[in-house]
């Protein structure tokens, strides 16, 4: 019943935050139907979406993701009752903010998916990461992470190379 | 040793210094300022306008790293910078508040531990100072005993003439044996005069009258009444030739990273604050009197220099227009009443 | 820092004719709170030592009112001085405050978040034809060209809802929308430049916080970039940390601030944090309705929601 996995050039990273109550019970429940979906999306799971900080999106892209996905309950099926609502306005915010400062909005998505909607999750996550493996690595965040202000360049190959490879 | 050079063999010189693979670090305009910069060509040099930033930089860069870690099962492998790969500089078109304020430095990273990273890279550069001819309201070197057109600090030093072009003097062996490696830019001093330098507003202040309020008043209510004021940026100590506070920070994962020194403020809250919660400076006018104090009075004690050049930066740029020129004036007049 | 000035309008002075009769009237209203003992005192602007300049002054006697001033140079929003970063001067008791209206935005902003009431504070507000902006040279006038560039767009020269206002103004310059065009060219531009160009900027900053320190809303006792157990932004200098600081910043600030441009002016390096604020500000308004005005708000648009707000990113 495994499909032969095809090979490809690049494998994305994509992070995925998820509520623990609705996502992160979904993709449970893809798991437990043996439904197939690509291993490219890390999970992490919060109490609520409304607890998913913008700056872990951030920080996701700094530590090398290529893609973001933060997932969450219907609108009305929030476990503490507006916590969804509440994120909603707040990536609403946050995707206009990295669009403008230059983050291509195709990597970093948003979904509701309820405990009950494992399809649905193999089907965001599928897309996704097709989407995103099309589109190539991120390296903006990765680019920024090895510049130096003029003054603390360093000239050695060797400390290059050490520091060049510091995740 | 005195000769003059043209603007246009000026900017050849560093393409020179430059071809021999070098670095030169100069005024630049960079949009809407000028900074001290390394040049890719002559032509970027910028001599204008007194950077926004002090070329200290060039010898205590912004952030550095000082080492690099790496742990796995085997322990964990410690990675050294070896300041020996710290490229040969000529910081040139330096002013003499900034050219003067690495000789001011130089005892401190040399004291009671030789701080390499510092003392390789002044090793390893040629200052290049040019007079002022200009100065604005900001400006007070003279106040603080320096002037526009001081040498010190400098290993050549550059005076702009009337009909264009600059008077070279040779100020040390060091600026003397660029001069003669790159005689060919040079020429013999001709009768041609120079500018007038700039003369700053500031009146010459009484340091060791200062110095001596200082030593009686750690405790005043000057400094709750200066730094009600003060909103604890570090712009002040940023823009700073002879501010030299550091912190060091490690940067990475735990199997990982970087160790980096980096510049930090007096001003900041952070600045002393305990692992415990316990703030020593918990209040803003103590962390302001701290920089008056270090300034005027702590460094002086230790190492017998005034940590102030007197290029004014924190004048220009402290947002809510602190003058640390007017407060000077106001400790001075103190003195003279009591 | 405003470099695109140059390339508008035949530089023309601004009347400022009436900055006079505001300094006295300020002097007046400050001298006579602080006699009858109604507040402890008053936080207003007086000269710098330099020609032309001015800097924040705390008054707390009558005598010391005459040395209260408004000109052009008055940049500061001194309701910094009633936040919490700055609690010393309110406990002193019930304070007045000079305001221009764009610092009285800041002021209701802060009374919307609880971090001040308006019984506390008495507002001297002024009627504002603009100040000078960054780089303006001290002596020279208020100008066309080196008017800020909040100025251009201000929308509040003569506010409302204060306890006074203080000076008219006669007919102001219609000015060119500086920022709104550079904002409209930036939005034009691919994601990938929006990129290069904000790199540039950001990889000037020197991490001197003064952004923060001069922001009323900045007023967190613990910034969560100062952390470092969990660390969310890397302190150090580099290009990476300072990207990272100034999108949380932007973040932090959203739907909160009162776009007085405070953080642009304050940043030695000239980065243009305002359009970041500005565009952040334009985006809720679009989304949400909300706009910062005069008066006070119980809830910003991110502290609240509806069950029906676009969700047409959301799959």
């Amino acid at each position: 019943m495994h499909a032969t996995k095809q090979q490809h050039d690049f494998e994305p990273k994509i992070v995925s935050f998820v509520c623990t109550w609705c996502t992160y019970a979904g993709a449970d429940l893809a798991g437990t139907s043996r439904m197939q979906y690509p291993a490219n999306v890390r999970v992490i799971k919060f109490p609520c979406t409304g607890r998913i900080d913008p700056v872990f999106i951030l920080k996701a892209f700094q530590k090398g993701a290529d893609g973001v996905l933060v997932s969450g309950c219907h609108p009305g099926d929030c476990h503490y009752m507006a916590g969804n609502f509440h994120a909603r306005r707040r990536f609403a915010a946050f995707r206009k903010l990295l669009e403008f400062v230059g983050v291509d909005l195709a990597r970093l998505e948003f979904s509701w998916v309820s405990a009950a909607e494992g399809g649905k999750w193999v089907e965001v996550v599928t897309g996704l990461t097709e989407s995103i493996r099309a589109m190539g690595p991120m390296t903006e965040f990765k680019e920024l992470k090895t510049e130096e202000h003029w003054s603390g360049q360093l000239e050695t190959a060797e400390l290059k190379e050490a520091y060049d490879s510091i995740p | 040793m005195s000769k003059t050079i043209t603007e246009q063999n000026l900017r050849l010189l560093v393409d020179a210094l430059l071809k021999e693979g070098g670095r030169v670090v100069a005024p630049k305009l960079a949009e809407t300022m000028t900074l001290y910069e390394p040049l890719a060509t002559g032509q970027e040099l910028d001599l204008t306008k007194l950077p926004r930033r002090s070329s200290k930089e060039t010898f205590f860069p912004l952030c550095e790293t000082i080492l690099t870690f790496e742990r796995d099962e085997a322990g964990v492998r410690v990675g050294d910078v070896d300041p020996a790969s710290f490229p040969e500089t000529v910081l040139l078109g330096a002013r003499p508040c900034d050219a003067a304020a690495p000789s001011i430095l130089d005892a401190v990273f040399s004291w009671d531990y030789n701080d390499e990273f510092y003392l390789e890279r002044r090793r390893k550069t040629t200052i290049i100072g040019l007079a002022c001819t200009t100065a604005d309201d900001a400006c007070f070197c003279t106040a603080v005993g320096l002037s526009p057109a001081d040498t010190r600090g400098s290993d050549l030093f550059l005076t702009p003439l009337e009909g264009g072009g600059y008077a070279c003097q040779a100020v040390t062996d060091k600026g003397k044996e660029l001069m003669e490696k790159q005689a060919q830019f040079f020429s013999d001093a001709g009768s041609e005069k120079p500018l007038a330098p700039a003369e700053p507003a500031g009146e010459p202040l009484d340091l060791g009258k200062i110095k001596s309020w200082l030593d009686g008043n750690f405790e005043n209510p000057l400094w709750t009444k200066i730094a009600d004021l003060c909103v604890g940026c570090g712009a002040c100590a940023f823009l700073c030739p002879a501010c030299h506070c550091f912190d060091i920070s490690d940067e990475g994962t735990e199997a990982k990273g970087c160790r980096r020194k980096h510049w930090d403020a007096c001003g900041f809250g952070k600045f002393t604050n305990h692992a415990s919660g316990h703030n020593p400076r918990d209040v803003q006018p103590q962390r302001y009197r701290n920089r008056i104090m270090h300034k005027f009075k702590y460094y002086d004690d230790k190492f017998g220099r005034t940590l102030c050049t007197g290029c004014g930066r924190c004048i220009r740029w402290c947002p809510v227009g602190i003058d640390i020129a007017a407060i000077l004036q106001q400790v001075e007049a103190k003195v003279e009443v009591e | 820092m405003n470099n695109m000035a140059q390339k508008i309008e035949a530089t023309t002075p601004i009347d400022t004719s009436s900055y006079a009769s505001a300094t006295e009237a300020i002097r007046a209203e400050a001298a006579r709170l602080l006699t009858e003992g109604s507040v402890t005192a008053v936080i207003g602007y007086r000269s710098g030592k330099r020609a032309g300049t001015a800097m924040p002054a705390i008054v707390t006697s009558p005598e010391k009112a005459a040395e209260l001033i408004f000109s052009p140079s008055c940049v500061n929003n001194l309701a910094l001085y009633l936040t919490k970063a700055k609690k010393d001067i309110r406990k002193t008791g019930k304070v007045a405050i000079v305001a221009k209206g764009c610092d009285i935005k800041a002021l209701a902003g802060l009374m919307g978040e609880s971090q001040l009431k308006r019984e506390e504070v008495v507002i001297l507000a002024v009627a504002c034809a603009g100040v000078k902006g960054s780089g303006a040279a001290t002596g020279e006038p208020l100008t066309t060209a080196n008017i800020a560039r909040k100025c251009r767009e201000c929308t509040v020269h003569t506010p409302q809802g204060a306890d006074s206002v203080a000076g008219s103004l006669s007919t102001l310059p219609e000015l060119a929308p500086l920022e709104a065009e550079e904002l409209a060219r930036l939005e034009a531009l691919t994601p990938a430049e929006r990129w290069s160009f904000w790199k540039k900027h950001f990889s000037r900053c020197v991490r001197c916080l003064a952004c923060r320190q001069v922001c009323p809303f900045c007023y967190c006792e613990q910034c969560m970039c100062d952390r470092n157990r969990p660390q969310a932004v890397e302190t150090t200098p580099r290009p990476a940390g300072n990207m990272a600081w100034h999108i949380v910043r932007a973040m932090h600030l959203s739907g909160r601030c009162a776009s007085c441009a405070e953080c642009e002016r304050a940043c030695p390096m000239d980065i243009p944090l305002n359009l970041l604020n500005r565009k952040m500000a334009q985006e809720l308004k679009e989304l949400y309705g909300h706009e910062a005005g005069l008066k006070p708000k119980e809830k910003g648009p991110l502290a609240e929601y509806r069950e029906d707000d676009d969700q047409s990113f959301i799959k």
